[in-house]
């Protein structure tokens, strides 16, 4: 059982997120302010942190510095009320591994710390492969058994980021992020949706089994088995 | 207590400072010219004095107690004085009753401290004189009383107290008037200004012509002021504009929740309100992020984050992203990339920048039109265009889709936050960029870069 530590000091946040990952099988634990949760993360082991910026007694920056001081790895999820970019830079360069501003739905924050947790497929190979799907990174190609798919660069952009994190839940913010290098919302919102939307179109052909799923709400996720 | 501050004023203190100044050098001047004058006369004296012991020397010996005699006589006003004197000091002629003490027989004028003939009280008068030995030894001593200086320097005295005097009072007396006036003002000013901080915006410091620094300072002041209720006003209607497009998304999701609460029966049925309502919770908060960003960048000073900027990749990528939305609305997306051009900024920011202005772009033209993405050189300057086939913004409407939340009444039913076009002014203000507007019809959004100095934004390659 994957071991969470959430160190948040609004109660009512945290109730919820402790529930919601309790459902989902996680084991959490749950600090809140930053003197105790240091603690429990370096006496609990937890597989991934989820810290808030602002904490009373300790800066959740200053928790995650001290951690990664003493060579503690663990994956950080970094929540905060403050959107803005200074503050974003400045959490992912203190060692957090990603950020999320607040207000944020649920999926977002499960699918972030799924995507912490499960680190993305080994990219020293030069040919990426889930199901049918066969991507040659070299020439640029891709397939779907023996049929040829001819992809844009964007596409394959996309689809090579889906590739290496098959099975997964990912967000359109995962995507404007990752894919695009979006740091910001843009105005029109089925932005992602329309590019999938393509991108399935090649991908998923007439009668072939469907390996890109939207998740009503929430995201996409390329499944390699039913 | 009103005394007290009057003196205390800087304006008084000014003009007293200036009248003291005044004094000194009416003072000295006066004293320049006395000692002029008072020199002037001594050496007249002396030269007459000269001349007249030259005179009588050269008698013969016989005539010159007649001689002395005779001048002494002419002297209606007594200041000569004339002593001929044996070798043994005794008088032989003249009004000095004896050699003047310490006195050096010469030929050189001195000052000289005599005894006249029969004068017993009034003491000695200080006078110029004059002596020589004759070849028979005697000695001939002449001299002249320059009282005449000291009558002057009474005169002297009298003109600087009939001068300096009123020039004093005329000095205090201005001084205090301008402090009182100045005091006035000041105190107008604070009731005015008294009037603004209550509230009243309207209010205007008061002024008369505009060659007054006071009155400048006011008209400044004014100017001022009318900009910040410009803005003000500007920042209220932002506030309803706001409040109204929060609440338009919040009516929505409290109205599915309160029907779904009543008439919903199955669990899908309440998951389908509680997703409407989500929906409009989400396009709420939109807003709200959208607005902080706005803050952001509007009150971001940061320049760190700048570097030398490929607007030609910036470009590419925002087609790339764009590409499929516009075909979806079966509109052509058309860039025309000519150069590599590079900016001084941030990377990301003018990324969005652009995005916002094709994303615009996009929204607002029908389908079936054209959007166009131009990376060009102006004069001096590095310039990304867009235009459409929109109905592109009107005359009056240049200003304001500046304006955070503003969107024309005929995009109120098109979905956008509205903030987009705020957020590129704040970005391109951000870069000491312009952001040019063109009026309709047809869209024409244009980034002009100014090269720098430097040479950051000159072209490259």
């Amino acid at each position: 059982m994957m071991k969470v530590l959430l160190i948040e000091d609004d109660g009512g946040t945290a109730e919820e997120i402790v529930a919601e990952l309790s459902e989902l099988g996680f084991e959490v634990e749950w600090a809140s302010d930053g003197i105790d949760g240091l603690d429990k993360a370096r006496a609990l082991q937890p597989d991934v942190l989820i810290v808030d910026r602002m904490l009373p007694g300790m800066d959740g920056l200053t928790i995650i510095e001290a951690l990664r001081k003493e060579q503690v790895s663990t994956p950080v999820l970094v929540l905060s009320a403050l959107g803005a970019v200074d503050d974003r830079v400045r959490g992912l360069r203190s060692g957090g591994d990603d950020y999320l501003t607040k207000p944020f739905a649920v999926v977002e924050l499960i699918a972030r710390i799924e995507a912490l947790l499960r680190r993305p497929a080994d990219s020293r190979g030069t040919t990426l492969r889930v199901g049918p799907l066969e991507l040659d990174l070299i020439e640029r190609t891709a397939r779907r058994g023996e049929r040829e798919i001819d992809l844009l660069p964007r596409e394959f952009r996309l689809l090579e980021y889906m590739m290496r994190r098959s099975d997964q839940l990912l967000t359109r913010a995962m995507l404007l992020e990752e894919v695009w290098n979006y740091k910001f919302v843009p105005a029109t919102t089925n932005l992602v949706d329309v590019h999938m939307g393509r991108l399935r179109h090649k991908v998923d052909g007439a009668g072939e089994l469907q390996l890109i799923h939207n998740v009503r709400g929430s995201g996409f996720i390329l499944r390699a088995q039913q | 207590m009103r005394q007290l501050q009057l003196i205390r004023s800087n304006t008084f203190r000014w003009a007293s400072a200036v009248a003291a100044v005044f004094a000194i050098f009416m003072i000295a001047m006066f004293g320049f010219i006395y000692w002029k004058i008072d020199g002037y006369l001594i050496t007249r004296s002396d030269r007459m004095i000269a001349q007249q012991l030259n005179f009588i020397a050269v008698l013969p010996q016989d005539r010159r107690v007649d001689a002395i005699s005779d001048h002494l006589s002419q002297d209606s006003r007594g200041v000569q004085y004339a002593g001929l004197f044996d070798s043994a000091g005794n008088r032989l002629a003249g009004n000095l009753a004896r050699m003047p003490q310490d006195f050096r027989v010469d030929g050189a004028s001195q000052a000289a401290r005599v005894a006249p003939v029969g004068q017993l009280q009034g003491g000695d008068p200080l006078i110029r004189a004059v002596g020589r030995r004759l070849e028979n030894g005697d000695v001939l001593v002449m001299g002249r009383n320059v009282d005449e200086t000291g009558e002057i320097s009474r005169v002297v005295g009298q003109a600087l107290m009939l001068g300096l005097l009123p020039a004093l009072c005329v000095c205090l007396l201005a001084g205090a008037w301008l402090s009182v006036r100045s005091q006035r003002r000041v105190e107008e000013v604070n009731q005015r200004v008294q009037r603004i901080i209550a509230g009243d915006l309207r209010e205007r410091l008061p002024h008369r012509n505009v060659n007054d620094p006071f009155s400048r300072l006011a008209v400044i002041v004014n100017g001022m002021l009318d900009e910040m209720e410009t803005m003000i006003n500007a920042l209220a209607g932002v506030g309803n504009d706001i409040a109204h497009d929060l609440r338009t998304p919040l009516t929505r999701a409290r109205l599915s929740l309160e029907r779904g609460r009543t008439h919903a029966i199955t669990v899908e049925q309440l998951q389908a309100v509680a997703d409407k309502a989500i929906g409009g919770i989400d396009q709420s908060l939109a807003i709200v992020t959208a607005l902080l960003r706005l803050t952001e960048i509007e009150n971001s000073r940061r320049s760190a984050g700048f570097g030398n900027v490929a607007l030609h990749e910036i470009l590419r990528e925002v087609c790339d992203v764009y590409e499929p939305i516009a075909e979806d609305k079966s509109i052509e997306l058309g860039a025309d990339i000519g150069r590599k051009l590079h900016v001084w900024g941030d990377r990301d920011l003018l990324f969005e920048a652009v995005a916002n202005l094709v994303d615009n772009a996009i929204k607002f033209t029908p389908v079936g039109g054209k959007v166009g993405l131009d990376l060009l050189r102006g004069d001096r300057e590095t310039i990304v265009r867009v235009t459409d086939t929109g109905p592109g913004i009107s005359e009056q409407d240049r200003e304001v889709v500046l304006r955070r939340f503003y969107r024309s009444d005929k995009m109120r039913n098109t979905p956008g936050v509205g903030l987009g076009l705020s957020l590129v002014a704040a970005i391109i203000k951000l870069h000491g960029f312009r952001l040019v507007v063109h009026p309709g019809p047809g869209g024409r959004i244009e980034i002009a870069c100014p090269d720098k100095a430097n040479g950051a934004n000159l072209p490259q390659g």
